[in-house]
C-alpha cells in the first residue's frame, strides 16, 4: 500500500523525506535518552538509543557509512553528556563492526540478530569507555567498578529489548526506498535505451 | 577530476555535512537538542500534578525560607555586631527536573529553567533535605546539573560534630564516599556531613548526608560511606541557589 503511493512520487521528494526521517529519528533518540519512562528503564538505566540507531543504520550499509554515522552520533552523545572521555571512538567502532558483520547467512531472524548485535555492542562500547576513563582519570574508579558492571549489564539488556522498536520502522522504510530507487533507475535506463 | 566528482561527489558532501553538523552540535553542547526537548516535553507534564507538587514544595520551601530568614536575621545582627560585611543574598529559583543523565557514566539532571530565568553556570542545586549538585551548562530554557552523587564530582566536606575535613566522591545514586585528609579522624555512624568552607565550588554549611559506616582500615586515610539526605531519584523539583564559585568555571 505504502509502496504503491510512494512509487508515484518523484525520487527527489523521497530523498528529502529520507533526510527528514533520518534527522527526526536521531532527534527522537536524543529525546528518549533524557527521558525516564516506566518500562523504558531497568534499575534506573535507560536504553542507549544512539547506539541502537548506529547499529540499525550500519547493519545493511558499508563500513565507511557506518563509521561516519558512529562519529556523528558520538559527537552528539558527547554534547548531551560530557566530552571527556569522548563517545566518538566507541560509536565509530560500533558502526564499523556492525557493518562488517556477515549477516547474509541468517537474514531471516532479523529481530533476534539485531537484539544480539546491540547487546554485544553495548558491552563493547562501555568497555571502551571504561578503558578511556581509567586512562584519563587520576583516581581510577576503583571502588565503583562493581556498580558499573551492574549498570553496563542493565544497559545491554534494556537496549537489546528495545532495539527492534527502532529497527522495524526504519528498516521497512529503507528497504522500500531501495526497491523504488532500483525500479526507477531501471525504468530510466530502459527509457534511454528505447530512445 | 570530474569523473571522481560524479562518482563520489554526493557521498563526500553528505559525509562532510553530517560530520560538521554533529561537530557544531557538540561545540554548542547540544543547545538545539535541549531546547527542542524542552518544548516537546513541557506539554506532557501533567499540570495538575505539577501544581500540587509545586504547592507542596512551595509550602516546605516557605517554611524553610522563613526559618532561614529568621536565622539570617539573627546572623545578620550578630555579624553587624562583629562589624562584618556580607554580600546581599539573591533570591532562589524553583525548577522542575525534566530529564535525567543520557548515559550510564554520568549522574546528571536536566532542569526546566535556563538563562531566561536567571540561571547561570556554577549555581547550586538544592533538593528537599540538602544540596544535590551544581549547574554545569545553561541554555535559554534548560540547564544541566552535575550531581554530587556522580563519581567524577568532588565536593569539599566536613564532619559537623568534629570539623574534620575531607572530600566527597559520588558512588551511586544514593550514596557517596567521603575521603579524609588525615589518618586520625573522629567520625562515627550517624554523624552529619556538610559542605566545607574550603570548597571552591559550593558555599559552606549546606547539608549533604549522614555517615552510614566508616572504614578505618583504608589507607592512606580512613573512608566513610555517606548516605545522601536527598532522594535524588524520586525528586521532581529542585531549588537553584545563586552562587559565584571561587574558581572560574570553563
Amino acid at each position: 500500500m505504502l509502496e504503491i503511493n510512494l512509487n508515484k512520487t518523484p525520487l527527489r521528494w523521497l530523498y528529502l523525506l529520507n533526510v527528514l526521517i533520518i534527522l527526526g529519528s536521531i532527534l527522537l533518540c536524543c529525546i528518549l535518552l533524557l527521558l525516564r519512562l516506566p518500562g523504558l528503564e531497568l534499575f534506573g538505566v535507560s536504553p542507549n538509543w544512539l547506539l541502537i540507531w548506529v547499529v540499525v543504520w550500519s547493519v545493511k550499509r558499508s563500513v565507511w557509512r557506518g563509521a561516519v554515522a558512529g562519529i556523528a552520533l558520538g559527537l552528539i552523545h558527547d554534547a548531551l553528556t560530557s566530552p571527556h572521555p569522548s563517545h566518538v571512538l566507541s560509536l565509530a567502532l560500533v558502526g564499523i563492526l556492525t557493518a562488517s558483520l556477515r549477516k547474509q547467512r541468517y537474514a531471516r531472524e532479523d529481530f533476534i540478530i539485531i537484539a544480539l548485535i546491540v547487546f554485544v555492542m553495548v558491552i563493547v562500547t562501555e568497555t571502551i569507555l571504561a578503558l578511556q576513563f581509567s586512562l584519563t582519570f587520576i583516581n581510577p574508579l576503583e571502588n565503583i567498578r562493581q556498580y558499573y558492571q551492574y549498570r553496563i549489564l542493565s544497559s545491554a539488556t534494556i537496549s537489546s529489548i528495545w532495539a527492534p522498536v527502532l529497527y522495524y520502522p526504519l528498516n521497512i522504510w529503507w528497504e522500500n526506498l531501495q526497491k523504488i530507487e532500483r525500479s526507477k533507475t531501471k525504468l530510466g535506463k530502459t527509457k534511454i535505451k528505447g530512445k | 577530476m570530474y569523473r571522481w566528482w560524479d562518482k563520489y561527489g554526493w557521498k563526500t558532501t553528505l559525509t562532510i555535512l553530517a560530520l560538521s553538523v554533529a561537530w557544531l552540535l557538540k561545540q554548542t553542547q547540544a543547545t538545539a537538542i535541549a531546547e527542542t526537548y524542552y518544548f516537546l516535553v513541557s506539554p506532557f507534564q501533567s499540570q495538575q500534578q505539577l501544581l500540587l507538587e509545586n504547592k507542596l514544595t512551595n509550602a516546605r520551601i516557605l517554611q524553610l525560607e522563613q526559618r532561614l530568614n529568621e536565622l539570617e536575621q539573627q546572623n545578620k545582627q550578630f555579624k553587624e555586631l562583629l562589624d562584618y560585611a556580607a554580600a546581599q543574598p539573591r533570591s532562589a529559583i524553583t525548577a522542575p527536573i525534566i530529564g535525567r543523565s543520557a548515559d550510564i557514566w554520568w549522574n546528571q539532571i536536566t532542569l526546566g529553567k535556563g538563562s531566561k530565568d536567571g540561571v547561570a553556570k556554577g549555581f547550586i542545586v538544592n533538593g528537599i533535605g540538602g544540596v544535590i549538585g551544581r549547574i554545569i551548562q545553561v541554555t535559554p530554557h534548560t540547564s544541566r546539573a552535575l550531581l554530587i552523587s556522580d563519581p567524577h564530582s568532588r565536593v569539599g566536606a566536613v564532619v559537623t560534630r568534629t570539623r574534620h575535613p575531607g572530600f566527597i566522591q559520588g558512588k551511586n545514586s544514593q550514596t557517596a564516599v567521603m575521603h579524609f585528609f588525615t589518618q586520625v579522624v573522629d567520625v562515627r555512624a550517624g554523624d552529619t556531613i556538610t559542605t566545607s568552607s574550603l570548597s571552591y565550588l559550593y558555599p559552606a554549611g549546606l547539608p549533604i548526608g549522614q555517615v552510614k559506616s566508616v572504614n578505618f582500615e583504608k589507607g592512606p586515610a580512613p573512608e566513610a560511606e555517606i548516605e545522601l539526605n536527598v532522594p535524588i531519584d524520586l525528586l521532581e523539583w529542585v531549588v537553584i541557589q545563586p552562587f559565584s564559585p571561587k574558581v572560574e568555571i570553563k
